[in-house]
Protein backbone atom coordinates (compact mmCIF):
# COMPACT_ATOMS: atom_id res chain seq x y z
CA UNK A 1 0.00 0.00 0.00
CA UNK A 2 1.53 3.32 -1.13
CA UNK A 3 1.49 6.51 1.13
CA UNK A 4 -0.83 7.65 -0.81
CA UNK A 5 -3.60 5.38 0.13
CA UNK A 6 -2.77 5.11 3.71
CA UNK A 7 -3.54 9.25 4.13
CA UNK A 8 -6.66 8.24 2.01
CA UNK A 9 -7.46 5.62 4.30
CA UNK A 10 -7.32 7.74 7.24
CA UNK A 11 -9.39 10.67 5.33
CA UNK A 12 -12.62 8.10 5.19
CA UNK A 13 -11.62 6.99 8.55
CA UNK A 14 -12.99 3.59 7.64
CA UNK A 15 -12.57 1.99 11.07
CA UNK A 16 -15.31 4.27 11.85
CA UNK A 17 -16.78 3.73 8.59
CA UNK A 18 -17.43 0.37 8.24
CA UNK A 19 -20.89 -1.25 9.03
CA UNK A 20 -22.75 2.04 9.20
CA UNK A 21 -24.54 2.12 5.67
CA UNK A 22 -28.18 2.76 5.53
CA UNK A 23 -29.76 -0.55 5.60
CA UNK A 24 -30.62 -2.17 2.31
CA UNK A 25 -32.29 -4.89 4.33
CA UNK A 26 -36.53 -5.27 3.22
CA UNK A 27 -39.07 -2.28 4.59
CA UNK A 28 -42.27 -3.09 4.86
CA UNK A 29 -44.31 -1.29 1.71
CA UNK A 30 -47.65 -2.11 0.53
CA UNK A 31 -46.84 -4.11 -2.56
CA UNK A 32 -49.30 -4.39 -5.71
CA UNK A 33 -52.30 -7.30 -5.45
CA UNK A 34 -50.01 -9.74 -8.23
CA UNK A 35 -47.19 -9.50 -6.41
CA UNK A 36 -48.25 -9.50 -2.65
CA UNK A 37 -45.75 -11.87 -1.48
CA UNK A 38 -42.77 -11.17 -3.78
CA UNK A 39 -40.04 -8.57 -2.83
CA UNK A 40 -38.94 -6.42 -5.31
CA UNK A 41 -35.63 -4.12 -4.98
CA UNK A 42 -34.81 -1.54 -7.85
CA UNK A 43 -31.30 -1.42 -7.65
CA UNK A 44 -30.83 1.49 -10.60
CA UNK A 45 -33.02 4.36 -10.41
CA UNK A 46 -32.11 7.99 -10.55
CA UNK A 47 -33.86 11.34 -8.97
CA UNK A 48 -34.29 14.71 -10.04
CA UNK A 49 -34.23 15.88 -14.03
CA UNK A 50 -32.87 13.83 -16.91
CA UNK A 51 -30.45 17.03 -18.35
CA UNK A 52 -32.20 16.45 -22.08
CA UNK A 53 -36.01 16.09 -21.63
CA UNK A 54 -38.28 16.41 -18.63
CA UNK A 55 -39.55 12.73 -17.78
CA UNK A 56 -42.93 11.83 -16.74
CA UNK A 57 -41.78 10.72 -13.58
CA UNK A 58 -38.95 13.07 -12.49
CA UNK A 59 -40.74 14.23 -9.68
CA UNK A 60 -39.56 12.59 -7.31
CA UNK A 61 -42.68 11.91 -5.00
CA UNK A 62 -44.99 10.54 -8.47
CA UNK A 63 -41.61 7.87 -8.93
CA UNK A 64 -42.59 6.88 -5.62
CA UNK A 65 -45.90 6.35 -5.69
CA UNK A 66 -45.14 4.54 -9.05
CA UNK A 67 -42.68 2.29 -7.74
CA UNK A 68 -44.98 1.40 -4.83
CA UNK A 69 -48.03 1.04 -7.32
CA UNK A 70 -45.77 -1.64 -8.90
CA UNK A 71 -44.76 -3.49 -5.88
CA UNK A 72 -41.18 -2.27 -5.62
CA UNK A 73 -40.05 -2.06 -1.64
CA UNK A 74 -36.73 -0.63 -1.89
CA UNK A 75 -35.31 1.12 -4.88
CA UNK A 76 -31.14 2.18 -4.84
CA UNK A 77 -31.68 6.12 -5.93
CA UNK A 78 -28.55 7.76 -7.89
CA UNK A 79 -28.80 11.04 -9.41
CA UNK A 80 -29.27 13.03 -12.72
CA UNK A 81 -27.59 15.76 -11.79
CA UNK A 82 -24.31 14.15 -11.08
CA UNK A 83 -24.37 13.41 -14.54
CA UNK A 84 -23.13 16.99 -15.73
CA UNK A 85 -22.94 19.00 -12.56
CA UNK A 86 -19.62 19.08 -11.24
CA UNK A 87 -20.94 20.31 -7.43
CA UNK A 88 -21.16 17.18 -6.81
CA UNK A 89 -20.67 17.51 -3.26
CA UNK A 90 -24.12 19.66 -3.53
CA UNK A 91 -25.50 16.97 -5.78
CA UNK A 92 -25.12 14.17 -3.27
CA UNK A 93 -26.60 16.73 -0.37
CA UNK A 94 -29.53 17.10 -2.07
CA UNK A 95 -30.06 13.07 -2.93
CA UNK A 96 -29.47 11.74 0.62
CA UNK A 97 -32.25 15.05 1.49
CA UNK A 98 -34.89 13.45 -0.68
CA UNK A 99 -34.48 9.71 -0.11
CA UNK A 100 -34.44 10.42 3.27
CA UNK A 101 -38.42 11.91 2.69
CA UNK A 102 -39.10 8.13 1.48
CA UNK A 103 -38.19 5.03 3.50
CA UNK A 104 -38.31 2.91 0.03
CA UNK A 105 -35.12 4.69 -1.74
CA UNK A 106 -31.54 4.09 -0.75
CA UNK A 107 -29.53 6.99 -1.68
CA UNK A 108 -26.46 5.81 -3.80
CA UNK A 109 -24.22 9.07 -3.90
CA UNK A 110 -21.76 9.78 -7.10
CA UNK A 111 -18.11 10.38 -7.43
CA UNK A 112 -16.31 11.71 -10.42
CA UNK A 113 -12.83 11.11 -9.84
CA UNK A 114 -11.99 13.56 -12.87
CA UNK A 115 -12.39 16.36 -9.93
CA UNK A 116 -10.04 18.01 -7.30
CA UNK A 117 -11.29 16.83 -4.11
CA UNK A 118 -13.16 13.77 -4.89
CA UNK A 119 -11.82 11.81 -2.02
CA UNK A 120 -13.58 14.12 0.09
CA UNK A 121 -16.98 13.67 -1.54
CA UNK A 122 -16.42 9.86 -0.90
CA UNK A 123 -15.93 10.52 2.50
CA UNK A 124 -19.33 12.21 3.00
CA UNK A 125 -20.99 9.50 1.48
CA UNK A 126 -19.41 6.86 3.07
CA UNK A 127 -19.49 8.94 7.18
CA UNK A 128 -22.16 11.58 6.38
CA UNK A 129 -25.14 10.28 4.24
CA UNK A 130 -24.28 6.65 5.56
CA UNK A 131 -24.81 5.52 1.62
CA UNK A 132 -24.15 1.86 1.00
CA UNK A 133 -22.67 2.29 -2.35
CA UNK A 134 -21.31 4.47 -4.92
CA UNK A 135 -22.60 5.55 -8.88
CA UNK A 136 -19.79 6.47 -11.24
CA UNK A 137 -20.69 7.91 -14.57
CA UNK A 138 -16.83 6.87 -16.48
CA UNK A 139 -18.76 8.06 -19.90
CA UNK A 140 -19.66 11.33 -19.00
CA UNK A 141 -17.22 12.20 -16.56
CA UNK A 142 -14.37 11.28 -19.25
CA UNK A 143 -12.26 8.13 -18.17
CA UNK A 144 -11.51 4.93 -18.39
CA UNK A 145 -11.42 1.97 -15.84
CA UNK A 146 -7.50 1.83 -16.74
CA UNK A 147 -7.29 5.15 -15.03
CA UNK A 148 -5.50 5.17 -11.92
CA UNK A 149 -7.48 6.74 -10.03
CA UNK A 150 -10.47 4.82 -10.66
CA UNK A 151 -8.52 2.18 -9.19
CA UNK A 152 -7.79 3.88 -6.27
CA UNK A 153 -11.29 5.33 -5.87
CA UNK A 154 -12.69 1.50 -6.01
CA UNK A 155 -9.83 0.54 -3.30
CA UNK A 156 -11.00 3.01 -1.11
CA UNK A 157 -15.05 2.22 -1.41
CA UNK A 158 -13.90 -1.38 -1.08
CA UNK A 159 -12.39 -0.88 2.21
CA UNK A 160 -15.39 1.44 2.98
CA UNK A 161 -17.24 -2.00 2.49
CA UNK A 162 -19.29 0.13 -0.32
CA UNK A 163 -20.19 -1.55 -3.68
CA UNK A 164 -19.39 0.70 -6.47
CA UNK A 165 -22.08 0.66 -9.74
CA UNK A 166 -20.87 1.65 -13.00
CA UNK A 167 -23.09 2.95 -15.41
CA UNK A 168 -22.04 1.70 -18.48
CA UNK A 169 -24.44 4.17 -20.64
CA UNK A 170 -27.36 6.18 -19.76
CA UNK A 171 -28.51 6.01 -23.04
CA UNK A 172 -28.46 4.41 -26.86
CA UNK A 173 -25.37 6.33 -28.49
CA UNK A 174 -28.25 6.25 -31.21
CA UNK A 175 -30.22 9.01 -29.78
CA UNK A 176 -28.02 10.63 -28.06
CA UNK A 177 -27.79 14.60 -28.23
CA UNK A 178 -25.96 15.33 -31.05
CA UNK A 179 -23.69 17.99 -29.32
CA UNK A 180 -22.82 15.35 -26.55
CA UNK A 181 -22.39 12.17 -27.60
CA UNK A 182 -21.40 9.67 -24.87
CA UNK A 183 -19.65 6.13 -26.14
CA UNK A 184 -20.23 3.04 -23.71
CA UNK A 185 -18.15 2.20 -21.25
CA UNK A 186 -15.52 -0.66 -22.66
CA UNK A 187 -16.09 -2.75 -19.08
CA UNK A 188 -13.06 -5.11 -20.63
CA UNK A 189 -10.48 -3.85 -17.64
CA UNK A 190 -12.97 -4.96 -15.24
CA UNK A 191 -11.73 -8.48 -15.84
CA UNK A 192 -7.99 -8.01 -14.84
CA UNK A 193 -8.62 -5.50 -12.11
CA UNK A 194 -11.17 -7.14 -10.04
CA UNK A 195 -9.24 -9.89 -8.89
CA UNK A 196 -6.40 -7.61 -7.57
CA UNK A 197 -8.93 -5.94 -5.11
CA UNK A 198 -10.24 -8.22 -2.99
CA UNK A 199 -14.12 -8.24 -1.72
CA UNK A 200 -14.47 -5.67 -4.62
CA UNK A 201 -18.25 -5.12 -5.34
CA UNK A 202 -19.13 -3.94 -8.82
CA UNK A 203 -22.32 -3.80 -10.76
CA UNK A 204 -22.61 -2.67 -14.11
CA UNK A 205 -25.62 -0.69 -14.71
CA UNK A 206 -27.55 -0.67 -18.28
CA UNK A 207 -25.13 -2.59 -19.91
CA UNK A 208 -25.86 -5.28 -22.66
CA UNK A 209 -23.44 -8.08 -21.49
CA UNK A 210 -22.64 -10.48 -24.61
CA UNK A 211 -20.46 -13.36 -25.19
CA UNK A 212 -17.40 -13.75 -24.56
CA UNK A 213 -16.97 -10.61 -22.64
CA UNK A 214 -20.20 -12.34 -20.71
CA UNK A 215 -18.33 -15.07 -19.74
CA UNK A 216 -15.41 -13.33 -19.26
CA UNK A 217 -17.30 -11.51 -16.40
CA UNK A 218 -18.89 -14.52 -15.48
CA UNK A 219 -15.56 -15.74 -13.84
CA UNK A 220 -14.33 -12.65 -13.00
CA UNK A 221 -15.12 -12.15 -8.42
CA UNK A 222 -17.45 -9.15 -7.91
CA UNK A 223 -18.91 -8.27 -10.88
CA UNK A 224 -22.60 -8.28 -11.30
CA UNK A 225 -25.02 -6.67 -13.34
CA UNK A 226 -28.46 -4.99 -13.69
CA UNK A 227 -31.78 -6.03 -16.03
CA UNK A 228 -32.35 -2.42 -17.23
CA UNK A 229 -31.44 -2.65 -20.93
CA UNK A 230 -31.41 -6.01 -21.29
CA UNK A 231 -33.84 -6.71 -24.00
CA UNK A 232 -35.12 -9.70 -25.99
CA UNK A 233 -37.98 -11.79 -24.66
CA UNK A 234 -35.53 -14.20 -22.69
CA UNK A 235 -32.61 -11.72 -22.50
CA UNK A 236 -32.54 -11.27 -18.65
CA UNK A 237 -33.03 -15.61 -17.97
CA UNK A 238 -29.72 -15.76 -20.49
CA UNK A 239 -27.81 -13.33 -18.36
CA UNK A 240 -29.11 -14.74 -14.89
CA UNK A 241 -28.31 -18.58 -15.96
CA UNK A 242 -25.03 -17.42 -17.79
CA UNK A 243 -24.06 -15.62 -14.59
CA UNK A 244 -25.82 -17.51 -11.94
CA UNK A 245 -26.84 -14.97 -8.99
CA UNK A 246 -24.56 -11.69 -10.23
CA UNK A 247 -27.93 -10.65 -12.31
CA UNK A 248 -29.57 -7.75 -10.12
CA UNK A 249 -33.14 -6.22 -10.60
CA UNK A 250 -33.32 -2.76 -12.40
CA UNK A 251 -35.25 -0.51 -14.06
CA UNK A 252 -33.24 2.44 -14.86
CA UNK A 253 -36.68 4.46 -13.46
CA UNK A 254 -37.22 7.21 -14.81
CA UNK A 255 -35.33 7.72 -17.88
CA UNK A 256 -37.47 3.92 -19.26
CA UNK A 257 -40.63 3.02 -17.86
CA UNK A 258 -40.30 0.68 -15.02
CA UNK A 259 -43.08 -1.87 -16.44
CA UNK A 260 -40.17 -2.94 -18.77
CA UNK A 261 -38.16 -4.52 -17.02
CA UNK A 262 -40.41 -5.79 -14.09
CA UNK A 263 -42.32 -7.94 -17.10
CA UNK A 264 -39.07 -8.36 -19.14
CA UNK A 265 -37.67 -10.69 -15.89
CA UNK A 266 -40.94 -13.14 -16.11
CA UNK A 267 -42.40 -12.75 -19.72
CA UNK A 268 -40.87 -15.91 -21.42
CA UNK A 269 -41.58 -18.44 -18.49
CA UNK A 270 -37.91 -19.59 -18.60
CA UNK A 271 -37.02 -18.64 -15.23
CA UNK A 272 -38.86 -20.59 -12.06
CA UNK A 273 -40.05 -19.47 -9.10
CA UNK A 274 -36.60 -19.46 -7.31
CA UNK A 275 -35.03 -17.89 -10.19
CA UNK A 276 -37.50 -15.20 -10.63
CA UNK A 277 -36.88 -14.58 -6.81
CA UNK A 278 -33.78 -13.84 -6.99
CA UNK A 279 -33.25 -11.74 -9.96
CA UNK A 280 -36.04 -9.81 -8.42
CA UNK A 281 -34.95 -9.30 -5.08
CA UNK A 282 -32.59 -11.91 -3.42
CA UNK A 283 -29.24 -11.20 -5.79
CA UNK A 284 -29.87 -7.29 -4.20
CA UNK A 285 -29.99 -8.46 -0.88
CA UNK A 286 -27.06 -10.85 -0.77
CA UNK A 287 -24.77 -8.09 -2.66
CA UNK A 288 -26.14 -5.63 -0.04
CA UNK A 289 -24.99 -8.21 3.10
CA UNK A 290 -21.52 -8.95 1.20
CA UNK A 291 -20.66 -5.28 2.09
CA UNK A 292 -22.70 -3.61 4.62
CA UNK B 1 -46.52 -18.98 -5.33
CA UNK B 2 -46.76 -20.72 -8.38
CA UNK B 3 -44.70 -18.99 -11.38
CA UNK B 4 -47.77 -18.30 -13.52
CA UNK B 5 -48.64 -15.37 -10.83
CA UNK B 6 -45.37 -14.36 -10.29
CA UNK B 7 -46.52 -11.52 -13.59
CA UNK B 8 -45.23 -7.75 -11.88
CA UNK B 9 -45.90 -5.01 -14.17
CA UNK B 10 -48.44 -6.82 -15.97
CA UNK B 11 -51.95 -5.80 -15.90
CA UNK B 12 -54.44 -8.51 -15.37
CA UNK B 13 -55.38 -11.24 -18.00
CA UNK B 14 -59.02 -9.93 -18.17
CA UNK B 15 -57.46 -6.31 -18.79
CA UNK B 16 -55.35 -7.43 -22.00
CA UNK B 17 -57.89 -9.09 -23.51
CA UNK B 18 -59.87 -6.38 -23.48
CA UNK B 19 -57.42 -3.99 -25.51
CA UNK B 20 -57.71 -6.38 -27.93
CA UNK B 21 -53.55 -6.49 -28.73
CA UNK B 22 -52.74 -6.51 -32.14
CA UNK B 23 -49.00 -6.15 -33.62
CA UNK B 24 -48.26 -4.92 -36.61
CA UNK B 25 -44.40 -5.25 -35.99
CA UNK B 26 -43.50 -8.90 -35.32
CA UNK B 27 -39.95 -10.09 -36.35
CA UNK B 28 -39.11 -13.82 -35.93
CA UNK B 29 -35.77 -14.50 -37.35
CA UNK B 30 -36.25 -11.23 -39.20
CA UNK B 31 -32.93 -11.36 -41.78
CA UNK B 32 -33.43 -15.02 -42.42
CA UNK B 33 -35.83 -17.53 -41.87
CA UNK B 34 -33.42 -20.66 -42.06
CA UNK B 35 -32.22 -22.15 -45.38
CA UNK B 36 -35.40 -24.54 -45.59
CA UNK B 37 -37.50 -21.69 -45.70
CA UNK B 38 -39.02 -21.82 -42.35
CA UNK B 39 -37.15 -23.69 -39.75
CA UNK B 40 -35.69 -20.84 -37.78
CA UNK B 41 -38.90 -18.77 -38.76
CA UNK B 42 -41.23 -21.47 -36.89
CA UNK B 43 -38.34 -21.79 -33.97
CA UNK B 44 -38.19 -17.71 -33.29
CA UNK B 45 -42.25 -17.83 -33.23
CA UNK B 46 -42.03 -20.40 -30.51
CA UNK B 47 -39.67 -18.98 -28.63
CA UNK B 48 -41.62 -15.45 -28.79
CA UNK B 49 -45.02 -17.68 -28.32
CA UNK B 50 -44.78 -17.54 -24.10
CA UNK B 51 -44.44 -13.11 -24.58
CA UNK B 52 -47.52 -13.53 -27.20
CA UNK B 53 -49.72 -15.81 -24.84
CA UNK B 54 -48.89 -13.81 -21.59
CA UNK B 55 -49.88 -10.67 -23.05
CA UNK B 56 -53.45 -11.88 -24.81
CA UNK B 57 -52.38 -11.00 -28.58
CA UNK B 58 -55.32 -11.39 -30.30
CA UNK B 59 -53.06 -11.10 -33.86
CA UNK B 60 -49.24 -10.19 -34.83
CA UNK B 61 -48.09 -9.11 -38.46
CA UNK B 62 -44.89 -10.60 -39.80
CA UNK B 63 -42.88 -9.71 -42.65
CA UNK B 64 -41.48 -12.60 -44.75
CA UNK B 65 -38.61 -12.92 -47.52
CA UNK B 66 -40.56 -13.63 -50.46
CA UNK B 67 -37.70 -13.80 -52.94
CA UNK B 68 -37.50 -10.13 -53.92
CA UNK B 69 -34.00 -9.85 -52.76
CA UNK B 70 -33.93 -8.71 -49.20
CA UNK B 71 -31.77 -11.48 -47.93
CA UNK B 72 -28.19 -11.82 -48.91
CA UNK B 73 -28.83 -15.96 -49.33
CA UNK B 74 -28.96 -16.67 -53.41
CA UNK B 75 -29.93 -20.08 -52.85
CA UNK B 76 -32.83 -19.29 -50.44
CA UNK B 77 -34.17 -16.34 -52.85
CA UNK B 78 -34.89 -18.89 -55.72
CA UNK B 79 -35.88 -21.51 -53.33
CA UNK B 80 -38.90 -18.35 -52.32
CA UNK B 81 -39.62 -17.49 -55.63
CA UNK B 82 -39.72 -21.16 -56.95
CA UNK B 83 -42.05 -22.87 -54.24
CA UNK B 84 -44.32 -20.04 -52.24
CA UNK B 85 -45.38 -23.52 -49.69
CA UNK B 86 -42.22 -22.83 -47.77
CA UNK B 87 -43.55 -18.81 -47.23
CA UNK B 88 -46.90 -19.84 -46.26
CA UNK B 89 -45.73 -22.39 -43.48
CA UNK B 90 -46.18 -20.34 -40.76
CA UNK B 91 -49.65 -18.68 -41.79
CA UNK B 92 -50.77 -22.08 -42.36
CA UNK B 93 -49.32 -23.09 -38.62
CA UNK B 94 -51.23 -20.22 -36.72
CA UNK B 95 -53.89 -19.13 -39.24
CA UNK B 96 -56.01 -17.37 -36.72
CA UNK B 97 -52.57 -15.67 -34.74
CA UNK B 98 -50.62 -14.45 -38.11
CA UNK B 99 -50.75 -12.20 -40.78
CA UNK B 100 -47.82 -11.20 -43.08
CA UNK B 101 -46.66 -7.95 -45.08
CA UNK B 102 -44.03 -8.75 -47.68
CA UNK B 103 -40.92 -7.87 -47.74
CA UNK B 104 -40.04 -5.78 -50.68
CA UNK B 105 -36.76 -4.56 -52.71
CA UNK B 106 -37.24 -1.42 -54.55
CA UNK B 107 -33.61 -1.60 -56.25
CA UNK B 108 -35.68 -4.26 -58.08
CA UNK B 109 -38.52 -2.85 -58.98
CA UNK B 110 -39.79 -6.09 -61.49
CA UNK B 111 -39.46 -8.87 -58.98
CA UNK B 112 -41.04 -6.44 -56.15
CA UNK B 113 -44.44 -5.87 -58.23
CA UNK B 114 -44.39 -9.36 -59.46
CA UNK B 115 -44.50 -10.24 -55.53
CA UNK B 116 -46.64 -7.92 -54.67
CA UNK B 117 -49.04 -8.95 -57.39
CA UNK B 118 -48.39 -12.66 -55.89
CA UNK B 119 -48.97 -12.13 -52.41
CA UNK B 120 -51.24 -8.84 -51.75
CA UNK B 121 -53.27 -9.00 -54.60
CA UNK B 122 -54.03 -12.23 -54.60
CA UNK B 123 -53.54 -12.99 -50.43
CA UNK B 124 -53.01 -14.00 -47.99
CA UNK B 125 -50.27 -11.01 -47.16
CA UNK B 126 -52.13 -8.03 -46.40
CA UNK B 127 -49.22 -5.10 -47.48
CA UNK B 128 -45.53 -4.35 -47.62
CA UNK B 129 -42.54 -3.57 -45.61
CA UNK B 130 -40.11 -1.65 -46.55
CA UNK B 131 -36.42 -2.73 -44.86
CA UNK B 132 -34.20 -0.26 -43.44
CA UNK B 133 -31.16 -2.51 -44.58
CA UNK B 134 -29.76 -5.24 -46.09
CA UNK B 135 -30.23 -5.82 -49.59
CA UNK B 136 -33.81 -4.61 -50.32
CA UNK B 137 -33.22 -1.40 -48.09
CA UNK B 138 -33.83 1.96 -50.48
CA UNK B 139 -34.11 5.31 -49.28
CA UNK B 140 -37.71 5.52 -49.85
CA UNK B 141 -37.33 9.08 -51.26
CA UNK B 142 -35.84 7.27 -54.46
CA UNK B 143 -38.31 7.13 -57.46
CA UNK B 144 -38.24 3.30 -57.64
CA UNK B 145 -40.01 3.82 -54.49
CA UNK B 146 -43.03 4.94 -57.09
CA UNK B 147 -44.47 2.38 -58.78
CA UNK B 148 -44.37 -0.16 -55.85
CA UNK B 149 -46.25 2.28 -53.48
CA UNK B 150 -49.22 3.06 -56.72
CA UNK B 151 -49.31 -0.79 -56.96
CA UNK B 152 -49.56 -1.01 -53.43
CA UNK B 153 -52.25 1.91 -53.44
CA UNK B 154 -54.27 -0.07 -55.91
CA UNK B 155 -54.62 -2.97 -53.64
CA UNK B 156 -55.68 -0.91 -50.62
CA UNK B 157 -52.40 -2.23 -48.86
CA UNK B 158 -50.43 -1.07 -46.14
CA UNK B 159 -47.21 0.33 -46.00
CA UNK B 160 -44.16 -0.02 -43.39
CA UNK B 161 -41.67 1.61 -43.84
CA UNK B 162 -38.44 1.04 -41.69
CA UNK B 163 -37.45 4.97 -40.17
CA UNK B 164 -34.51 6.11 -37.71
CA UNK B 165 -32.95 9.15 -37.01
CA UNK B 166 -29.77 7.96 -35.96
CA UNK B 167 -27.35 10.32 -33.86
CA UNK B 168 -24.11 11.20 -36.29
CA UNK B 169 -26.51 9.90 -39.54
CA UNK B 170 -27.37 6.98 -41.05
CA UNK B 171 -25.36 3.82 -41.07
CA UNK B 172 -25.56 2.84 -44.60
CA UNK B 173 -27.25 4.24 -47.78
CA UNK B 174 -30.65 2.58 -48.00
CA UNK B 175 -32.21 3.70 -44.69
CA UNK B 176 -34.83 6.34 -44.53
CA UNK B 177 -35.67 8.76 -42.12
CA UNK B 178 -39.59 9.79 -40.82
CA UNK B 179 -38.38 13.27 -42.81
CA UNK B 180 -37.74 11.30 -46.18
CA UNK B 181 -41.07 9.08 -45.55
CA UNK B 182 -43.11 12.74 -44.86
CA UNK B 183 -41.71 13.49 -48.45
CA UNK B 184 -42.60 10.68 -50.08
CA UNK B 185 -46.40 10.63 -48.42
CA UNK B 186 -46.76 13.76 -49.45
CA UNK B 187 -46.88 12.58 -53.09
CA UNK B 188 -49.50 9.56 -51.71
CA UNK B 189 -52.03 11.78 -49.64
CA UNK B 190 -54.94 8.66 -49.99
CA UNK B 191 -52.39 6.09 -48.99
CA UNK B 192 -51.25 5.52 -45.36
CA UNK B 193 -48.03 5.03 -44.64
CA UNK B 194 -46.46 3.62 -41.16
CA UNK B 195 -43.70 5.12 -39.75
CA UNK B 196 -41.57 1.86 -38.33
CA UNK B 197 -40.08 2.84 -34.85
CA UNK B 198 -41.59 6.63 -34.86
CA UNK B 199 -37.79 7.23 -35.94
CA UNK B 200 -35.97 5.63 -33.23
CA UNK B 201 -35.36 9.13 -31.88
CA UNK B 202 -39.08 9.74 -31.14
CA UNK B 203 -39.02 13.43 -30.72
CA UNK B 204 -37.63 14.23 -33.81
CA UNK B 205 -39.34 11.35 -35.57
CA UNK B 206 -42.93 12.90 -34.15
CA UNK B 207 -42.06 16.26 -35.49
CA UNK B 208 -41.20 15.10 -38.87
CA UNK B 209 -44.53 13.49 -38.93
CA UNK B 210 -46.63 15.52 -37.81
CA UNK B 211 -48.01 17.28 -40.73
CA UNK B 212 -48.80 14.16 -42.54
CA UNK B 213 -51.79 13.16 -41.60
CA UNK B 214 -51.33 9.72 -44.05
CA UNK B 215 -48.67 9.21 -41.58
CA UNK B 216 -48.95 6.71 -38.44
CA UNK B 217 -46.05 5.76 -36.00
CA UNK B 218 -44.82 2.67 -35.18
CA UNK B 219 -43.92 1.93 -31.18
CA UNK B 220 -41.52 -0.91 -31.52
CA UNK B 221 -37.37 -0.85 -32.05
CA UNK B 222 -35.99 1.19 -28.96
CA UNK B 223 -35.76 1.32 -25.01
CA UNK B 224 -38.91 2.02 -23.40
CA UNK B 225 -37.92 5.57 -23.07
CA UNK B 226 -40.52 7.48 -20.94
CA UNK B 227 -42.57 10.30 -22.43
CA UNK B 228 -42.77 8.67 -26.23
CA UNK B 229 -46.35 7.76 -26.20
CA UNK B 230 -47.12 10.64 -24.11
CA UNK B 231 -45.79 13.17 -26.60
CA UNK B 232 -46.78 11.02 -29.46
CA UNK B 233 -50.76 11.22 -28.25
CA UNK B 234 -50.06 15.13 -27.57
CA UNK B 235 -48.73 15.92 -30.85
CA UNK B 236 -50.13 13.30 -33.30
CA UNK B 237 -53.24 12.11 -31.56
CA UNK B 238 -53.66 8.82 -30.30
CA UNK B 239 -55.41 7.62 -33.89
CA UNK B 240 -52.00 7.89 -35.61
CA UNK B 241 -50.33 5.39 -33.15
CA UNK B 242 -49.59 1.37 -33.57
CA UNK B 243 -48.01 -0.72 -31.33
CA UNK B 244 -45.74 -2.87 -32.44
CA UNK B 245 -44.00 -5.68 -30.34
CA UNK B 246 -40.72 -6.24 -32.30
CA UNK B 247 -40.60 -9.83 -30.35
CA UNK B 248 -38.56 -12.18 -29.75
CA UNK B 249 -35.21 -9.61 -30.52
CA UNK B 250 -36.83 -6.78 -28.52
CA UNK B 251 -39.48 -7.84 -25.48
CA UNK B 252 -43.36 -7.54 -23.93
CA UNK B 253 -41.81 -5.85 -21.25
CA UNK B 254 -40.07 -3.09 -23.68
CA UNK B 255 -42.89 -2.90 -25.89
CA UNK B 256 -46.05 -3.23 -24.10
CA UNK B 257 -44.28 -1.11 -21.65
CA UNK B 258 -44.65 1.53 -23.61
CA UNK B 259 -48.27 1.20 -24.16
CA UNK B 260 -49.46 0.56 -20.65
CA UNK B 261 -46.76 2.55 -19.08
CA UNK B 262 -47.72 5.90 -20.14
CA UNK B 263 -49.63 8.67 -18.89
CA UNK B 264 -52.43 8.23 -21.34
CA UNK B 265 -55.98 6.99 -21.15
CA UNK B 266 -57.79 4.14 -21.19
CA UNK B 267 -59.44 4.77 -24.66
CA UNK B 268 -55.97 6.05 -26.02
CA UNK B 269 -54.68 2.56 -25.13
CA UNK B 270 -57.03 0.72 -26.62
CA UNK B 271 -56.60 2.57 -29.78
CA UNK B 272 -52.95 2.16 -29.76
CA UNK B 273 -53.06 -1.27 -29.04
CA UNK B 274 -55.56 -2.67 -31.76
CA UNK B 275 -58.32 -0.01 -32.89
CA UNK B 276 -56.20 1.79 -35.32
CA UNK B 277 -54.50 -0.92 -37.41
CA UNK B 278 -57.34 -2.73 -37.15
CA UNK B 279 -58.74 -0.02 -39.27
CA UNK B 280 -56.33 0.34 -41.16
CA UNK B 281 -56.36 -3.14 -42.54
CA UNK B 282 -60.35 -2.95 -42.70
CA UNK B 283 -59.53 -0.21 -45.46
Amino acid sequence: MTGLELNRRDVLNLAVAAGTATSILPVSVESAEDAASLRIVDTNISLFQWPFRRLPLDDTGALVEKLRSLGIAQAWAGSFEAILHRDITGVNRRLAAACRQHPELISVGSINPELPGWEEDLRQCVNEFRMPGIRLHPGYHGYTLTDSRFKQLLKLATSAARFVQIAATMEDTRTQHPKLVVPDVDLAPLTKLMPAIPNARVQILNARPRSPLLERFAKTPGVFFDTARVDGTDGIPKLALAAPGRVLFGTHAPFLIPEAALIRVHESGVLNESQLRAVYSRNAETFGKAIA
Amino acid sequence: MSQSIIRPGLPSPEQLKEYRIWDSYFTPSYSHPGPDGSSRLIADIERALPAIRKGQFEKLCYFPHVGTGTTTDSDYEKLARSNPNVILKPVKRWPKLLMGMIQVNANDIRVSLDAINRWVQDGPMLGVYFPGGGPGALTCTHRNVYPLVERIADLKGVIMQHTWFKTGGKQSLGESTPTELAELAAKYPNQKFICAHAGGEWQRGIRAVRSSPNILIETSGFDATAGFIEMGVRELGAKRIVFGSHLPSRSLGTELGKIIGADVSQKDRRLILGENYRSLLSR
